[in-house]
C-alpha cells in the first residue's frame, strides 16, 4: 500500500488539461507550451479542452508592457499581433474627474519617475505641486499622452520601445489569434467538446474530465480557466469565494463598441478612467473601433440610470442619436476572488481565481503571473505539486490583496462629495487596514522601494506615487535634515526630463500614424 | 526643399548642370543610398552598411563616406576622391517620376525623367548643358537618363535583396569604435551590417538559392568591404593632420 502511494506520488507530471479557452486559457497555453517541448516523450503534453456552447466574457482589452514579453517569447510576432488582434499601443491610464468633478485629470504612465533607482523625486517636487503635475515632471510618458503620440517608431524593431507600453487589444480576436498560434506552432491539442463530468481519483485529485463526445480526458494537472462559473475550483471543489464587495463596491458592468469618426480618428494612447456617481467608465481605443463600459456598483445606482449615465458619456462622441440607441451589453461581476486557487492537482487562472474591476487592467497580468509562476515552477511529481501549490496560493492571496489595496487607493484620495458613492468610499469600513495603514505611513514618508515587501510585487512604489500624486495627496517633507543635500541631482533629473520630453514630442508619430505605418510596412525584426 | 518637375525641351532648354562636388553643392553626406547592382564598383573605395529608412523602417544598404552627419572624407578641394562615385549620388539633381498615362484604354505607369529645379547645381549659366541648341538631349543627359535606368532596376533588385537578408536573419546592429592617431574616440551606433554566424550556418539549398540571384555575392562584397573603414580612419587622421 505504502509503496503503491509513493509510486503514485512519484510519477512524473507529463498531462496538462486545461479547461476553458478565452484569454486566460490560450494564454497559460502558450505561456507553458513556449516554455516546454510538447512533442517529445520527455515534455508536456497540453490538452486545451473548451465548450463550442460557452462563449468567452468578450471585454478584457487591456495588458500591462509584461505581455510584450510574454507575446516575444511564444514566437509571436508583434506585426502579425498588432493587425490581427485590432491592437494598438497601451502606455498607462488617464484618470478624469477622480478628484473632484471639475473637469480635472492625472496620467499613470508606464514608465518609471526620472532616476526612480536612485533618488527619490517625489519630495523635490512637491513644494512645485502647484505648477506642474507630479507625472508631468518626473515622465515624459504623460507628455505624449497629452499629445496623442506613440510610444515607438516605425524604425523601432519590434517589441523594443521608446517609452515603455502595453497594448490595448480586441478580447475576442485575442483568444482566436492564441488559439491558431498555440495549436499551430506551439503543439498544443485542441479539444473542442463539452464537460459534462468531473471524476476524481482515490485520493480526491481529479483523474479525468468526462466530455460529451470525445469521453475522458486523462490528466496530471487540470487549469481551471472555465471563469466566472470555475467549474472545478468552485463548482466542482466547493473552494469558498472571498467577496470584496465591501471594499470596492462596483459589482456590475455594461460594455459598447463605439465606432470612430473617420478612419483617421486619433487612438489614444492611454486608457480612460472617467469618474461617474456611482463607478467610472472605461474607453479603450482600438485603431478599428473604442471599447466604452461604465462599472459601477448597483447598491448606488439603479441599472436604468446607471446605462442614462453611460449613453450620456457617448454623446460627444456618438452624437445625441446614436448615443441613445447603441447596444450596450450588461455584465454581472462579482468582486473577489477564491480563498484558494490551487487545490490538489487543480489550479484555476483567469476569472475563474477571482475577479475586480478592471481600474488598472491587472486581469490579464495576473493570468500572465500565474502562467509564468507554473511555467517556471511546474512540479515535477505530484509530491512536490502541494509544495508549489502552497506557495502560489500564498503568493496570489498576497498579489489579491495587493490589487485590492491598490485601486482602493483611487478611491480612498478623492475628494468628491456628489454622491453616497463617494462618501461611502471612504468610509473605514470598507479600507483593509493595511492601506490604512500605509496612507498614514505615507503622509510622512513618500512611497519607495521599502514598501515593496515581496518579489515581483504587482504594483512597484512608483505607480503608488502616481496615484498618490496625481490625487493631490501631500506627503510631509522629510522630518530629518540629511546630511548630504540630494536637490543638485533632483533639479538636474527634471531638466533632463524636460530635454527628453521636448526631443521626444519631436520625433514620435501619432498612435493613428503608426498603426497606418504598420499596416503598410510592418515591423521591423531588429 | 525639392521641386521635382518633368524635364522637357522647351522649359529647361537653357539649363546648366554644374558638377563640381563640394558642400556648397550637398556633396558632404554622411552616406548615401546604394544596391547590389553597383556593389563591385561600390565595395573597391566604400564601406557597405545598412540603415532603416525613418518613414518605413525598411533597410536599406549604403556607402558609407564618414562617421558622422554631414562627414564625407571623400571630399577636398572641390573634388571627388575616389573613382568611383555611387549612382543615387551621381545622379543629382536628377530622378525617376511616374507618370500615368492611359495607352489604348490601359492604365500604365511610364517611367519620366525629372529634375529637381531647388538644387542649388542647376543654374543657367556653368557646367553642362542638358539639351543641345537644338533641343536634342545632350551626351551627358544621356548618361544621366541611362544612369536613371540603373538605379531603377537597382532598387527593385535591392528590395528583393533586403526581403532575402531578413528571411534568413542574415543582419545584425553593428557599432563602429574609433580611435583616431590622438587617441580620440568616436561611437558610430546605429548601422547594420551581415551577421556572419548565421550566414555560416546557412544550408545549402538556401545558399543556392541566393546565389542564383546573385545575393550571395553581394553578401561577400558587403563583408570584404568593411576593410574600407581602415582607409576612412586613414583619411580622417590625415584631414585632422594627425
Amino acid at each position: 500500500m505504502i509503496n503503491l502511494r509513493k509510486k503514485l506520488m512519484n510519477q512524473p507530471l507529463k498531462k496538462i488539461v486545461i479547461v476553458g479557452g478565452g484569454s486566460a486559457g490560450w494564454l497559460t497555453a502558450g505561456i507553458i507550451a513556449a516554455e516546454y517541448a510538447t512533442n517529445q516523450d520527455s515534455g508536456v503534453e497540453i490538452t486545451l479542452v473548451e465548450s463550442a456552447d460557452v462563449a468567452p466574457i468578450g471585454v478584457g482589452e487591456g495588458t500591462w508592457p509584461s505581455m510584450r514579453s510574454t507575446l516575444q517569447k511564444m514566437g509571436i510576432s508583434e506585426t502579425e499581433f498588432l493587425l490581427e488582434c485590432d491592437a494598438s499601443f497601451k502606455q498607462g491610464s488617464k484618470f478624469t474627474n477622480w478628484k473632484t468633478n471639475g473637469n480635472e485629470h492625472y496620467y499613470h504612465p508606464f514608465t518609471l519617475p526620472n532616476g526612480f533607482n536612485e533618488i527619490n523625486l517625489s519630495s523635490y517636487w512637491q513644494p512645485f505641486s502647484d505648477k506642474i503635475s507630479f507625472a508631468d515632471a518626473v515622465s515624459e510618458q504623460s507628455h505624449l499622452g497629452a499629445h496623442g503620440l506613440a510610444p515607438k517608431q516605425i524604425t523601432t524593431p519590434e517589441y523594443s520601445f521608446v517609452a515603455n507600453y502595453g497594448y490595448h487589444l480586441d478580447a475576442g480576436k485575442f483568444g482566436q489569434f492564441l488559439q491558431k498560434h498555440c495549436t499551430i506552432k506551439l503543439g498544443v491539442k485542441h479539444v473542442i467538446d463539452h464537460v459534462t463530468k468531473i471524476n476524481s481519483s482515490a485520493t480526491g485529485d481529479i483523474a479525468s474530465i468526462t466530455t460529451k463526445k470525445q469521453g475522458d480526458i486523462f490528466g496530471d494537472l487540470f487549469i481551471d480557466c472555465t471563469g466566472t462559473s470555475s467549474l472545478l475550483l468552485a463548482q466542482h471543489y466547493k473552494i469558498p469565494f472571498i467577496s470584496k464587495k465591501h471594499i470596492l463596491f462596483n459589482d456590475s458592468a455594461m460594455a459598447v463598441h463605439v465606432p470612430y469618426e473617420n478612419s483617421d480618428s486619433p487612438i489614444a494612447s492611454f486608457t480612460s478612467s472617467t469618474a461617474q456617481t456611482a463607478g467610472w467608465v472605461w474607453d479603450i481605443g482600438l485603431p478599428t473601433r473604442r471599447g466604452v463600459g461604465y462599472t459601477y456598483s448597483s447598491a448606488h445606482i439603479s441599472h436604468d440610470l446607471a446605462e442614462q449615465e453611460l449613453r450620456n458619456y457617448l454623446v460627444p462622441s456618438m452624437g445625441k442619436d446614436a448615443a441613445h440607441s447603441v447596444m450596450i451589453r450588461r455584465i454581472p461581476l462579482n468582486p473577489g476572488h477564491r480563498e484558494k486557487f490551487w487545490h490538489k492537482n487543480c489550479v484555476a487562472i483567469g476569472l475563474a481565481a477571482g475577479f475586480i474591476e478592471p481600474l488598472e487592467a491587472s486581469a490579464l497580468a495576473l493570468v500572465e503571473l500565474s502562467a509564468r509562476m507554473i511555467s517556471e515552477q511546474l512540479p515535477a511529481n505530484r509530491q512536490t505539486m502541494d509544495i508549489i501549490a502552497k506557495r502560489f496560493n500564498d503568493k496570489f492571496l498576497h498579489r489579491w490583496e495587493n490589487v485590492v489595496d491598490f485601486l482602493k487607493l483611487h478611491y480612498v484620495l478623492s475628494q468628491r462629495t456628489d454622491s453616497a458613492y463617494w462618501l461611502d468610499n471612504k468610509n473605514e469600513e470598507s479600507i483593509p487596514k493595511s492601506l490604512q495603514q500605509l496612507i498614514s505611513l505615507w503622509r510622512y514618508q513618500p512611497p519607495y522601494h521599502y514598501d515593496a515587501t515581496h518579489t515581483e510585487e504587482m504594483f512597484p512604489p512608483a505607480s503608488f506615487q502616481y496615484i498618490l500624486y496625481g490625487m493631490n495627496f501631500v506627503s510631509e517633507p522629510l522630518a530629518h535634515k540629511k546630511r548630504v543635500s540630494y536637490t543638485d541631482k533632483a533639479d538636474k533629473l527634471f531638466n533632463d526630463n524636460i530635454k527628453k520630453t521636448q526631443k521626444l514630442l519631436s520625433i514620435l508619430p501619432t498612435n493613428r500614424e503608426i498603426i497606418n505605418k504598420i499596416k503598410k510596412y510592418g515591423l521591423p525584426k531588429i | 526643399m525639392t521641386n521635382s518637375v518633368l524635364l522637357n525641351n522647351i522649359d529647361h532648354q537653357n539649363l546648366k548642370i554644374i558638377t563640381e562636388r563640394s558642400d556648397t553643392y550637398g556633396d558632404n553626406l554622411w552616406y548615401a543610398q546604394t544596391f547590389p547592382m553597383e556593389f563591385k564598383s561600390v565595395q573597391a573605395y566604400y564601406p557597405i552598411f545598412f540603415n532603416k529608412n525613418p518613414d518605413t523602417g525598411k533597410f536599406f544598404p549604403l556607402a558609407l563616406f564618414g562617421f558622422e552627419n554631414k562627414e564625407n572624407l571623400f571630399l577636398s578641394d572641390n573634388k571627388w576622391t575616389a573613382d568611383y562615385i555611387p549612382a543615387m549620388v551621381a545622379r543629382q539633381p536628377f530622378l525617376i517620376g511616374i507618370q500615368a498615362l492611359n495607352e489604348g484604354g490601359i492604365e500604365k505607369q511610364q517611367r519620366m525623367l525629372n529634375i529637381d529645379l531647388d538644387n542649388p547645381r542647376v543654374n543657367e549659366e556653368q557646367g553642362e548643358s542638358i539639351f543641345l541648341e537644338h533641343g536634342g538631349s545632350s551626351p551627358y543627359l544621356d548618361k544621366v537618363a541611362d544612369l536613371l535606368e540603373a538605379i531603377h532596376h537597382g532598387l527593385n533588385d535591392s528590395n528583393d535583396f533586403i526581403d532575402a537578408l531578413n528571411e534568413h536573419q542574415l543582419l545584425e546592429s553593428v557599432t563602429l569604435d574609433i580611435t583616431l592617431n590622438d587617441h580620440s574616440k568616436h561611437q558610430m551606433l546605429g548601422f547594420y551590417t551581415i551577421n556572419e554566424e548565421k550566414l555560416a550556418e546557412l544550408s545549402s539549398d538556401i545558399l543556392k538559392l541566393l546565389h542564383k540571384k546573385g545575393y550571395l555575392q553581394a553578401i561577400y562584397m558587403t563583408i570584404a568591404s568593411q576593410a574600407n573603414v581602415r582607409k576612412l580612419i586613414s583619411k580622417k587622421n590625415e584631414i585632422l593632420g594627425l
